[in-house]
C-alpha cells in the first residue's frame, strides 16, 4: 500500500478513535458489568430482602391488571422477574402510551419498567449513557465510528502485526509496550469487536435505519417484511365471545412441553404476551430462554382459552431469519453459554475498555516533548479528559452501587439516588481532573474508585451476614460473586493507583504523567 | 481527505441501501431479510474505507456517484419487474 494511503488511514484511525473512544470506554466498562445483569439484580434485591410485591403471583398480577384496566385486555405483556426477589411487571398500551406496573403499582403505572433497578440503570449507561433516545442515537453513531476505527486500525497494523503479534517488548521504551498491548488486544479480540460495532450500530440506530431503508431500497415494504420475518404469534381477530382463559402456570407448562416436543433442550419462560385476553380468540405467546444455544430465545404461541399450539419458533424447526435475529442478541449479550461465556465476555469487555484507554495514552505519548518539562496544551487537555472521563465513569458506576445500597437501607426509592450519585461523581471527577495536577488527579481518582468499590462490597457482605449461614441457593452465590468481584475490581484500581503514583514520582520527568518535582512548589496549578 | 470522507459517508449510505435492496430482490431474499439488514452497516463502513483509496475527492465522488446511479437503476428495474 502507498505511504500516503497509510498516512490517511492513520489520520482516520486517530480521529475516529478519539471521537468515539470516550463513549466506548463507558460502554465497554458498563457493558462488562451488564454481562452479569441478572446477578446485579439479585445483588440489589436478594430473595431474603425482597419487597412484598415480589410475593404476588403472576396470575394475580394478570387478574388485577385486566380488572383495573379493562382496555389492556386487547394487548399486554408480562415481564417475568429474572431473580426471585423481584416482582413480575406488566406493560400495556393506552392512547398511544405504554404503561408499566407491578401488581402494587397498577393504580399509578409508570412509563418505564423497573425504574429502581440498578442492573437496568447500568445497562442504560452502557447502551445510551443513560439518556433515552438521544443517547441511543449518539451511541449508534459512535458504533459506526468504532467500526471505521477497527477497519482503519487493521489496515494500518496488519502488515506489522503478522510479524510481531505476540511480541511484548517490555523494557525501557514504554510507548512501545503500550503500543504492543494495544495492538495485541485489538487484534486478538477483533472478532468480538466486530460483533459489537455491528450489533451496537443495529440496536441503537434500528428505527432510523429501518425508516431509511424502507424508503430508499424496499419500496415501502420493509416494515411488513420485517414483521413477517420476526413474527412469533399469529394475528387473530377478537371473536366478541367471552371465554375463560388458561391460568399462568398451565400456559407456562404447556409452552415448555411444546418447546421440548420441537427439540428445545431448555425453555425457561421470561416473557408473555397476550392479545384479546378473555376472548374466545385470545392468544398467549410465551418466550423462553435457553442458554445452551446461539438461538437463545424460543417462542410458543398458544390459544389462551384451549392451550392449543398456534405457532412455534423454537429448537430445530425455526426459520433462518429467526435464528439470525436471535443470534444477533446472543452474540452481543454473551448469554448463550452459561457462566464460562459470561466471564469471557466480562474479561473481553474490560479488555475493550483498556483498548480505548491505551489508544488515548498512545496519542498523548506520541506527541510528548522529550526535552521540555512543559508539555503541549493539547496533550495536557487530552490527559485530563482521559483521566476525568475514564476513571470518572468507573467511580460513577461504583457510586451508583453505593447509592442503591444506601437507598435500600433507608427504605427509599433507588432511582433518584442512583442517578444523582452516578452523574454527580462523574462530573466531580471531570472537574477534579481539570483542576488538580494531572499525575496526582490520576492516582487520587483511582484510589477513590478502588476504596469506594471495595467498601461497597464489604458493607454488602456484612449486611447480608445472616444469608451466609442459611441454606445456600444460586442467589446466595450470585450475591457473594458480585461482592467478591467488587473486592477484586477495587483492588485492581488500587494497584493501578499505586502504579500511577510510582510513575509520577520516579518515571520520566518530561511528561504529563510526571509530578513536577522541582517546580511543584512554585507552580502548584500545573 | 475531507472530500473523500464526505464522499464515502454521504454516498456510501444510499449505495449500501441500494445494494441491500438488490440482494433482497433476489429469489429467496425474504428468507435472509435479517441477515441482509445486518449487512447494512458493514457495507456502509466498507464504502467509507474504500473512498480513501481514491486518489482525490473528485474521483471518489465521481466513482461512488456512478455506482449509486447504477445501483438505483438496477433496483428500480428489479422492483418494476418483480413487483409486476
Amino acid at each position: 500500500m502507498k505511504a500516503s494511503t497509510l498516512r490517511t488511514f492513520q489520520v482516520v484511525h486517530t480521529w475516529t478513535g478519539l471521537l468515539a473512544g470516550f463513549a466506548l470506554f463507558i460502554a465497554f466498562y458498563a457493558g462488562a458489568l451488564t454481562v452479569f445483569h441478572d446477578d446485579i439484580a439479585t445483588w440489589q434485591t436478594p430473595p431474603w430482602r425482597a419487597a412484598p410485591s415480589a410475593k404476588v403471583s403472576t396470575q394475580a398480577l394478570i387478574d388485577r391488571l385486566v380488572a383495573r384496566h379493562p382496555q389492556a385486555r386487547a394487548d399486554f405483556g408480562i415481564v417475568l422477574p429474572r431473580t426471585p426477589g423481584q416482582a413480575p411487571y406488566a406493560f400495556w398500551f393506552d392512547n398511544g402510551q405504554t404503561h408499566f406496573a407491578t401488581a402494587d403499582e397498577l393504580g399509578h403505572p409508570g412509563d418505564e419498567g423497573n425504574r429502581n433497578d440498578l442492573a437496568d440503570f447500568v445497562y442504560a449507561l452502557h447502551d445510551s449513557l443513560g439518556f433515552p433516545t438521544i443517547g441511543l442515537y449518539f451511541m449508534g453513531i459512535v458504533s459506526v465510528l468504532y467500526g471505521l476505527a477497527l477497519v482503519s486500525g487493521v489496515i494500518l497494523h496488519l502488515p506489522q502485526l503478522m510479524k510481531d503479534l505476540f511480541a511484548m517488548r517490555v523494557g525501557k521504551n514504554l510507548k512501545r509496550l503500550w503500543q504492543d498491548a494495544h495492538n495485541a488486544i485489538g487484534v486478538l479480540s477483533l472478532p468480538f469487536h466486530i460483533v459489537f460495532a455491528l450489533t451496537g450500530a443495529v440496536f441503537c440506530l434500528f428505527t432510523v435505519t429501518m425508516l431509511a431503508l424502507n424508503t430508499a431500497a424496499f419500496d415501502g415494504k420493509l416494515f411488513d417484511a420485517f414483521a413477517d420475518a420476526t413474527r412469533t404469534e399469529p394475528v387473530r381477530e377478537a371473536a366478541g365471545v367471552a371465554a375463560p382463559m388458561l391460568g399462568y402456570d398451565a400456559l407456562i407448562a404447556r409452552a415448555a412441553d411444546i418447546a421440548r416436543s420441537h427439540g428445545a433442550t431448555d425453555f425457561e419462560a421470561d416473557y408473555l404476551h397476550f392479545t384479546h385476553y378473555g376472548d374466545r380468540n385470545g392468544v398467549a405467546m410465551v418466550r423462553g430462554l435457553s442458554d445452551r444455544a446461539l438461538d437463545i430465545y424460543g417462542y410458543i404461541a398458544l390459544d389462551a382459552a384451549s392451550g392449543h399450539e398456534l405457532m412455534h419458533s423454537v429448537g430445530q424447526t425455526r426459520s433462518g431469519n429467526s435464528i439470525v435475529y436471535s443470534a444477533m442478541y446472543a452474540l452481543h449479550f454473551g448469554n448463550f453459554g452459561g457462566r464460562a461465556v459470561q466471564w469471557l465476555y466480562f474479561l473481553l469487555g474490560l479488555a475493550g475498555a483498556f483498548l480505548f484507554y491505551s489508544g488515548n495514552l498512545l496519542w498523548i505519548e506520541s506527541r510528548r516533548k522529550r526535552r521540555h518539562a512543559d508539555q503541549p496544551l493539547k496533550t495536557r487537555v487530552m490527559a485530563r479528559a482521559t483521566v476525568g472521563v475514564c476513571i470518572g465513569s468507573c467511580l460513577a458506576i461504583s457510586g451508583a452501587f453505593a447509592a442503591t445500597m444506601i437507598a435500600d437501607g433507608l427504605g427509599i426509592e433507588a432511582a433518584g439516588p442512583q442517578r444523582i450519585a452516578c452523574y454527580g461523581l462523574f462530573f466531580a471527577a471531570c472537574v477534579y481532573a481539570c483542576l488538580r495536577p494531572i499525575a496526582r488527579a490520576t492516582a487520587e481518582l483511582l484510589v477513590a474508585t478502588g476504596i469506594l468499590t471495595v467498601v461497597v462490597a464489604v458493607v454488602d457482605l456484612l449486611r447480608n451476614g445472616s444469608a451466609w449461614t442459611q441454606l445456600w441457593t444460586s442467589q446466595t452465590v450470585a450475591v457473594l460473586g458480585i461482592d467478591l468481584a467488587g473486592i477484586g475490581l477495587g483492588s485492581v484500581f488500587l494497584l493501578f493507583a499505586r502504579a500511577a503514583r510510582i510513575r509520577a514520582m520516579h518515571g520520566e520527568e518530561n511528561s504529563v504523567w510526571a509530578v513536577r518535582r522541582a517546580a511543584d512548589a512554585r507552580q502548584p496549578s500545573r | 481527505m475531507i472530500a473523500r470522507c464526505l464522499a464515502g459517508t454521504l454516498l456510501g449510505l444510499p449505495l449500501s441501501a441500494a445494494l441491500i435492496g438488490l440482494l433482497y430482490a433476489l429469489p429467496g431474499g425474504q428468507r435472509a431479510l435479517i441477515a441482509l439488514l445486518l449487512l447494512f452497516f458493514p457495507l456502509w463502513i466498507a464504502c467509507m474505507t474504500a473512498a480513501y483509496f481514491f486518489r482525490n475527492g473528485r474521483q471518489a465522488w465521481l466513482s461512488l456517484g456512478t455506482a449509486n446511479i447504477l445501483a438505483f437503476a438496477a433496483l428500480w428495474l428489479a422492483h418494476r419487474f418483480a413487483g409486476a
